[in-house]
Formats: structure tokens, C-alpha cells, sequence
């Protein structure tokens, strides 16, 4: 929300992590199986970051592996899952049923009203919905507003600020310039609303180049950038790669097992994997580049998922 | 009456006149979908998904469909992939809404028709998509209800669906938790709720299809011709009302059948149904005439 203005935001991988405190409020970038800021989310389970309370949208395997790493304290996204192909986030599942994290669920319009609260630096904005559904049990901090132009009854609710916002781009460039391609789901709104904004990137470039492929996140609301090839694995960072739905498969049958089977996946992946060089060996250079194959065909592409 | 025949064998895809219910489901799916509307699924919704571009590639080609997860604007997705955001979904899209494009336009009225389900669903179409049990001890998180708890009150109808009515836990006499409003909460009415968009219009199941009452509750309507009135009312835990005019469900036509195989060749729609049901398929009785 402060706007960042010094000129060279470059940073590593273990200092960008190191922006988020334990206990700090966050906001996951992209969504599903899309742009999710994986490196970061790896990163700060390696600096054993503690009582996370993470907002957003629908999200999967960035959540369910914070929750699995025993990082999160508090879930407040509008959905946590594999969809149909791979069904409930078995982490997260788990958590919620023994109560090891609180569920604040919400709904993504819920939130994207709260992210403008905060933008417009407004105490609370109204919403239509909401009034009728168990959601707003979940959340205290909701109250309810007559309008005083037409005495309508609405719930409102305050500005969401997140103390750090962390998002996975394909390029920047070393003032924190950010370009994304669509879609940006929240990225945009976390951006102008956090107070800190920490981003990986697969690949930094001239501010020219970004300037030219169109900047997304302007820099002066980005606090750091690093650059981290294939930082959104497994997830999709289009045009670079699809996402990798085999790795994902492997992680919701190692978590879903729980025990030794999700210890052994975070160890391979996370903790023995110190760096993200280490990472994207333990991975296979050779996977991580057939997942750039999608733009060969039709059939290259689907054969991905099949 | 229904010119279909349950079959025993495979599907003959070469001459569109084998389906399977998956193929008949979703094709019923998208039947209640209208030309000229505004259209658009959740995420983690293949049988919806693949029904909005059955829609648009057969009886509704003037609607504007709204891709769930990418907010991509009348794609033509090479194949429909088995995860909601994925850039095949943008494909050939005449446009591409931000996030917020889309929310602001279903919050202020002009997104006619979405779809919903949930794991359980009651007879007021109430939809709970957030957790079985208490919340505080859930006996199954659920993944949650992304957008629907606001979409659900301003988008002008809602089109309902399950694929597991069978099961005897979907369609219940009270949601374990409302995510997502239908006609009536113990809060209050829609319109005493205050919510502009007019609740649910349909709900699909892989049994048959209900629509809504004067009074908001749910009426079965249509039967798939496999399955009688009896495993209806022991898979439905409310009191099941029929309609008047009870019928089969009308089959699907050899275009609709062409439009989804083509749209879903890698079947993503399949996930969504228990693997008994999908042994379910229909052939068009020896010399039925063509339908399309």
C-alpha cells in the first residue's frame, strides 16, 4: 500500500522469504493450478515459518503444503482443493477436521470488496450477499449497514490489508516491475492492498522488455523481486510451462497417506531440496522441460493431461 | 415417451446414436441453459463446464459464455483440460475479463444464469460446498465455495446439479452448513434476504430433473428411463413432490452428442460420476428418426 520507491529491488530467494514474519497475514497469487508462488511457499517451510494466517481465493497444493509443513495457523481462502480430477486437499482436510488450523472461509467477492475497502482507505464497503449463508458465522468481523439513501440492509465488511502479498510472474525487471499474463485473478487488487509485496520471477529483463510485454504490477507497490525459474512448479506459468499434474498427483497421494508417505515428499522436495537449483534436479530437468512441450500441438498439449 | 433404450455394451461413437449418461447428463445440462444469456461456471465443475459449450455449439449460439476460472469471454478450448484455469481454456476467446470485471457484472444483475452443486443440497436448493458435521469438528472439509456465496444471491437463475443423487447423502431435509442460498434459509426468504437474482431454476441429477415450486421447493419433473420413481425417493432424503406431467428426460440429439465429444475428448465430464453409473448407456431404438 506504501509505495516502494528504491530502484533496485533484487533480491535471492531466502532474503524475499525472509519478508514474511511468523504470524504474518498473507495473500497467495494466481490460482488453482496457475501461477502459484511455489518457490516462496517451499522457501518459507524451509525457514520453518510458523501460525501463517493465508487469505485468497481457490487455491490448492501452495495451501495444502503450508498446512502439511504445519506452517498455517489460520485458512481464510474461498476454496482449497484439486477440483474434480483430484478432489479434497488432503492436508488441509485433515487439518480442519482434528482443528489443527481454524477455517475462516470466505468468498472471493467477499474479499475482492475488502481489497478495495482497503485501496480506497474506506473502514468497510458494503456486499448484497452473504446474508443467509453459514459463511457469515464464520466471521465476526462482518456487521450489517443500512443504506442511507434507500434503507437497504446490507452486511458489511472491513478493508483487508495483507501484510505481504506473494506472487509468481514470468518477468520483471530489477526495479520490481511485474508482468503477468491472465489470468491475474487477484493479483492486481493484493498488489494495491498489501503493505508489502514480494514477488519470483522466471526471468528478470530490461525494464524495456517489461515495458514492452506490458507492465501488470507497477513497481512502486513491489518491496522485492528474485528471480527463480520455474518458481511456480508444479503449477502452470504460461508461456513457459503447463502445469504438471503428475507431480501434483504424486503430492495428494503422498499427503492423502499422511505419516511417512507426506514426510518423505516434504524431505525429497522441501527440506533435503535446500535450494530451488537443488529442487529443480530432485524434479528432473528433462520433466520440467516437457512441460513447455504444450505449444508444439493440440495433442502435445493434451497428451500432458491425458 | 422416450425413444431410448438401455444398452448393455459400449458406446458406438462412430454413429452418435450410442451415449452413455455422462453424455445424456450433460446434454441435459445444458438444455437449460438460453440463447442470449450471459452463462458461467464454477471451478472444479467439468459436467457444467462442458455443458456451456455444448450450449453455445448447438441451441444457444448468440449466449456470452464466461470460462470459471480464467474468465475467458466465448473460447473455443482446443479440449476441455482437467483442471478450471488453464490458458487452453482461453483459446480463440473474444476477450478476456478481469477478475473483477466478471464479479462487479454478476454482483449488479447482468449475469443471467450459473451453476451450482454441492455435496449436500436441500429441498429449498440450499447448497453446502464448505464441510459435512459442525464446522468446528467437520467429519469432511470440503474444498469450500469459492465466489458462490455472493454470486448465488444476484445471478438471475441458478442451474443445480449432482452427479451423486444415488448415494443418499446429496439431496437432504436440511444442509449440514448453507454456503450457498437457494429459494429459502431458516434466515428468511430471497426476497427478505434481499437478494435480486431469482434462485434456482433447475436441478440435475443423474436420476432426473427437478425444477421449483411456487413455494421454492424442489419437484421432480423428468426420469431417466433406467431408473424408477422408487430409487428416486430412496436416494432423496426430503419428501419428493412430482410434477403434473412427470415424463422421461428428452433424449439428446446426434449434433448435442458431437458438440460434447468434440469439446471433451479427454472425458474430463467422466470424473464426476461414480464408475457403476457410467456402465449406464442408451441407444436410439431401431428406427427412430433422427431427432436433431
Amino acid at each position: 500500500m506504501p509505495f516502494h520507491l528504491n530502484t533496485d529491488k533484487l533480491v535471492d530467494l531466502s532474503q524475499a522469504a525472509h519478508t514474511v514474519t511468523d504470524g504474518a497475514l498473507i495473500a497467495l497469487g494466481g490460482g488453482l493450478s496457475a501461477r502459484l508462488p511455489m518457490a516462496l511457499v517451499r522457501e518459507l517451510i524451509r525457514q520453518r515459518r510458523r501460525n501463517l494466517h493465508v487469505v485468497g481465493s481457490a487455491h490448492s497444493i501452495d495451501v495444502d503444503l503450508l498446512v502439511a509443513a504445519g506452517a498455517l495457523a489460520v485458512c481464510e481462502e474461498s476454496y482449497v482443493g484439486f477440483e474434480q480430477d483430484l478432489g479434497l486437499a488432503p492436508a488441509y482436510r485433515r487439518a480442519a477436521e482434528t482443528g489443527a488450523i481454524e477455517i475462516r472461509e470466505s468468498c472471493c467477492a467477499t474479499i475482492l470488496t475488502q481489497l478495495r475497502a482497503a485501496e480506497f482507505g474506506v473502514p468497510f464497503l458494503p456486499v448484497r450477499g452473504v446474508k443467509g449463508s453459514d459463511i457469515r458465522r464464520l466471521h465476526p468481523e462482518y456487521a450489517e449497514v443500512t443504506c442511507p439513501f434507500t434503507g437497504e440492509a446490507l452486511v458489511a465488511v472491513p478493508p483487508l490489508r495483507p501484510d505481504v502479498t506473494l506472487i509468481h510472474a514470468p518477468l520483471s525487471d530489477r526495479r520490481g516491475n511485474l508482468h503477468l499474463d491472465q489470468p491475474y485473478v487477484l493479483d492486481e487488487r493484493f498488489a494495491a492492498a498489501s503493505r508489502t509485496v514480494v514477488a519470483t520471477v522466471e526471468r528478470i529483463a530490461s525494464t524495456e522488455e517489461v515495458a514492452e510485454a506490458g507492465i501488470t504490477i507497477p513497481a512502486h507497490l513491489v518491496t522485492a523481486v528474485a528471480e527463480v525459474p520455474y518458481g511456480a512448479h508444479p503449477t502452470s506459468c504460461y508461456p513457459g510451462y503447463a502445469y504438471d499434474r503428475g507431480h501434483i498427483a504424486e503430492y495428494v497421494t503422498a499427503a492423502t497417506s499422511g505419516g511417512a508417505a507426506l514426510a518423505s515428499y516434504l524431505d525429497r522436495y522441501v527440506i533435503e531440496a535446500s535450494t530451488e537449483e537443488a529442487y529443480r534436479k530432485v524434479v528432473g530437468e528433462e520433466r520440467l522441460a516437457a512441460l513447455g512441450c504444450w505449444s508444439d500441438s493440440t495433442t502435445a498439449w493434451k497428451e500432458l493431461f491425458a | 415417451m422416450s425413444q431410448a433404450t438401455q444398452g448393455g455394451g459400449a458406446p458406438d461413437r462412430e454413429a452418435g446414436m450410442s451415449f452413455s449418461i455422462d453424455e445424456w447428463f450433460v446434454v441435459t445440462l445444458a438444455r437449460t441453459i438460453r440463447d442470449r444469456e450471459v452463462v458461467f461456471h464454477g471451478f472444479g465443475s467439468p459436467c457444467a463446464q462442458v455443458a456451456m459449450h455444448v450450449a453455445r455449439h448447438s441451441h444457444a449460439r448468440d449466449m456470452l459464455l464466461v470460462e470459471g476460472a480464467t474468465y475467458a469471454v466465448n473460447p473455443d478450448p482446443p479440449f476441455i483440460p482437467p483442471t478450471g484455469n488453464d490458458l487452453s481454456l482461453q483459446r480463440s476467446a473474444s476477450y478476456r475479463m478481469r477478475f473483477e470485471e466478471f464479479f462487479d457484472a454478476a454482483i449488479r444483475g447482468d449475469v443471467d444464469r450459473m451453476f451450482l452443486s454441492g455435496g449436500q443440497i436441500d429441498p429449498y436448493g440450499n447448497t453446502n460446498v464448505t464441510a459435512i458435521g459442525p464446522l468446528d469438528r467437520p467429519k469432511v472439509k470440503l474444498g469450500g465455495g469459492g465466489g458462490g456465496c455472493n454470486l448465488a444471491a444476484t445471478i438471475r437463475h441458478l442451474s443445480l446439479w449432482t452427479t451423486r443423487h444415488r448415494s443418499g447423502r446429496t439431496l437432504v431435509e436440511q444442509c449440514d452448513f448453507i454456503t450457498d442460498v437457494g429459494h429459502r434459509t431458516p434466515e428468511g426468504s430471497r426476497a427478505e434476504l434481499g437478494f435480486t437474482g431469482g434462485g434456482p431454476e433447475w436441478l440435475v441429477t443423474e436420476l432426473g430433473v427437478f425444477d421449483y415450486d411456487a413455494d421454492g421447493r424442489a419437484r421432480l419433473r423428468r426420469l431417466f428411463p433406467d431408473v424408477t420413481l422408487d430409487d428416486v425417493k430412496a436416494a432423496t432424503g426430503f419428501e419428493l413432490q412430482l410434477a403434473g406431467d412427470l415424463q422421461t428426460v428428452p433424449l439428446p440429439s446426434a449434433a448435442e452428442i458431437a458438440a460434447l465429444r468434440a469439446v471433451d475428448p479427454l472425458g474430463v465430464r467422466r470424473s464426476e460420476f461414480a464408475p457403476q453409473e457410467l456402465r449406464r448407456t442408451f441407444t436410439h431404438r431401431e428406427g427412430a428418426r433422427c431427432i436433431c
